[in-house]
């Protein structure tokens, strides 16, 4: 027990020494930038397991994310706002607008959640496209500022201007992030999700305010989408309601793979299916317009060797190894 | 002063009347059975008692307070536990999960208690944890508890339903068709379990069960449904004696022949 929980403590310790230092090793504005993506996707796409925990399957994510992206640079640049305010406000304006709509979507399972997930984030987008006077209508936002400097006593001022601090700040915000809802999964809460989706009769007759309990989640899911919308933005500096960008449906399906990829069941799946799919397709670039077609290789293989998502993986390992052993001893034995 | 009362009670689907003019009153302590030939619409009074169909109209008073337009998990917290048809319960969880599931309504915790457990919390959570493996040992289920519920044999599964009942605290419990599909050991291990919860926990129990042979044992009273009408209530023995229970029996009978 203390053994195994001595590896726990070394294996994280060697995680953040790595993502300290993965900026500094690398040397490369363009890696930098890659892990910044990468840190507000597994944002994404951990909260947006948090609604799988329900059992629903969104493919609205974005159009949340698009809110706090928008709500934070326009409260930054139009009215003055710190970014720090900003941030939390965007995220904050992400969660409303899921608390307005979760009645009637909550209200209707399976496809039909997904189908007005959809719309919705096209409704966003869209919105975004034709407001010309407040979000630059096609051409977007332009020149979102950095995030204000900030003064530790004792340190120094800290500004985040360059990629490489970026990067820092971004890895702080989604720990936090990823933190929360990692203990919400844990808490009474995500004991009642998970009663919900198994069986929702039963759960409203236990005493469950089974409405109640889905909209904070959708809220709470939203919320960290916003957050991570609004990332993006202040890292972009600018923001585009261009459907093949950010905000767009082929990036809510992305998402959706990364999540399966990874493995929904458990926490750290989209974590690692995110990462991991990045990190290939980065590599892949080389391969031009076949690039995609490498995520939906990796994708098919692992739903179809591994259901349980990259996650399963170590345990998948063992069995085909002690599969291997028990075979060669049987060949063995025979011989 | 009855626990339940309903009060021309009825619901309509488009032009059919399910239920109509319906009166009853269940006392407490009392295991109250409600039977009737197939289509006579007691599963949809059950399930106008649980919450889960509102009436057309009529009132339904619980504990002298007017429940009729509640939904299900305000009644549960009122104190009406269901006990669904077939296996209904948390099938992704453990057999003591489930009962601590229904425990959620005793279990107040805040939303600071998301991110640091204080020791009151951890101390409550040891008491939900005896408590619910008390009444796993009333239900016969504690040497399960670890194993998942869907793993359990059917007879279990039904007293493990049972067990999520009692874990709300409820004082009325709603049963529909608890023997079904039973073998007849497991139906005698359930009636007497019924009897003890009235016995033992002052638990009223309201039964809606084809297994007339059953309802005669168990029940203390007894209504009878036809077509969405009460045509006869009283004890076990006067209602089988009751020339128009036998008649919509038989009628039945007939029909599916």
């Amino acid at each position: 027990m203390s053994r195994k929980l001595l590896i726990n403590i070394l294996s994280i310790v060697v995680l953040v020494a790595i993502i300290i230092t993965l900026p500094i090793a690398l040397k490369s504005v363009y890696w930098a930038s890659v892990l910044i993506i990468l840190g507000i996707n597994i944002l994404l796409v951990s909260s947006l397991r948090t609604i799988k925990l329900l059992g629903h399957i969104s493919l609205g994510h974005v159009g949340f994310s698009l809110i706090g992206a928008y709500g934070s640079a326009l409260l930054v640049m139009k009215l003055g706002l710190s970014f720090w305010i900003a941030l939390f406000l965007g995220g904050l304006m992400a969660a409303v607008i899921a608390l307005a709509l979760a009645y009637p979507f909550l209200k209707v399972k399976g496809i039909y959640f997904v189908l007005l997930t959809l719309l919705t984030a096209e409704t966003f987008r869209l919105t975004a496209w034709y407001w010309r006077s407040l979000t630059g209508g096609f051409w977007g936002l332009l020149q979102i500022p950095s995030p204000n400097p900030i003064t530790i006593p004792g340190i120094g001022i800290i500004t985040f201007d360059t990629v490489n601090s970026y990067y820092y700040l971004t890895v702080v915000i989604v720990a936090l992030s990823l933190f929360v809802l990692y203990r919400l999964e844990r808490s009474h809460l995500g004991f009642k999700w998970r009663v919900i989706q198994d069986t929702e009769v039963l759960a409203q007759s236990v005493g469950i305010n089974v409405m109640w309990y889905k909209t904070l989640n959708f809220a709470i899911a939203s919320f960290f989408a916003g957050i991570a919308g609004a990332l993006f933005a202040h890292y972009q500096h600018g923001l585009s309601p261009d459907f093949t960008a950010r905000f767009g449906v082929l990036m809510s399906i992305y998402l959706l793979v990364y999540m399966v990829v990874g493995g929904e069941a458990k926490f750290a799946g989209p974590i690692i299916g995110t990462a991991v799919l990045t990190i290939v397709s980065e590599l892949a670039r080389g391969l031009g317009e076949y690039q995609p077609m490498m995520i939906g290789a990796i994708a098919i293989f692992t739903v179809l060797l591994m259901p349980e998502g990259l996650i399963g993986l170590p345990n998948r390992v063992k069995l085909w190894y002690r599969k291997l052993l028990k075979q060669t001893r049987g060949m063995r034995g025979s011989a | 002063m009855p626990l339940l009362e309903i009060r021309n009670l009825g619901k309509r689907f488009g032009g059919l009347a399910a239920v109509s003019e319906l009166d009853l009153d269940v006392g407490r302590g009392e295991i109250f059975g409600l039977i009737g030939p197939n289509g006579a619409g007691k599963t949809t009074v059950l399930n106008m008692v649980g919450g889960t169909l509102l009436p057309t109209r009529g009132k339904i008073i619980f504990r002298d307070e007017d429940i009729t337009k509640f939904p299900p998990y305000r009644r549960a917290r009122r104190g009406i536990a269901r006990v669904f048809q077939r296996d209904v319960l948390f099938r992704s969880l453990t057999v003591l999960e489930n009962v601590l599931a229904g425990f959620h309504l005793s279990s107040r915790t805040g939303f600071t208690e998301i991110f640091f457990k204080r020791p009151s919390t951890r101390s409550q959570e040891r008491v939900l944890h005896e408590k619910a493996m008390e009444i796993l040992q009333f239900v016969r289920l504690a040497q399960q508890a670890d194993e998942m519920a869907i793993n359990l044999p059917h007879g279990n599964q039904r007293a493990l339903c049972l067990a999520i009942a009692l874990a709300t605290q409820a004082q009325l419990f709603l049963l529909d068709e608890p023997l079904t599909g039973m073998s007849g050991e497991e139906i005698e291990a359930m009636m007497s379990m019924i009897r003890t919860l009235r016995d033992e926990r002052g638990i009223t129990s309201v039964v809606v069960e084809h297994n007339i042979r059953a309802v005669i044992g168990l029940c203390d009273r007894v209504a009878v449904l036809d077509y969405g009408r009460k045509i006869a209530e009283g004890s076990p023995k006067e209602v089988v004696g009751n020339p128009t229970v036998i008649e919509a029996y038989l009628g039945v009978e007939e029909n599916a022949i």
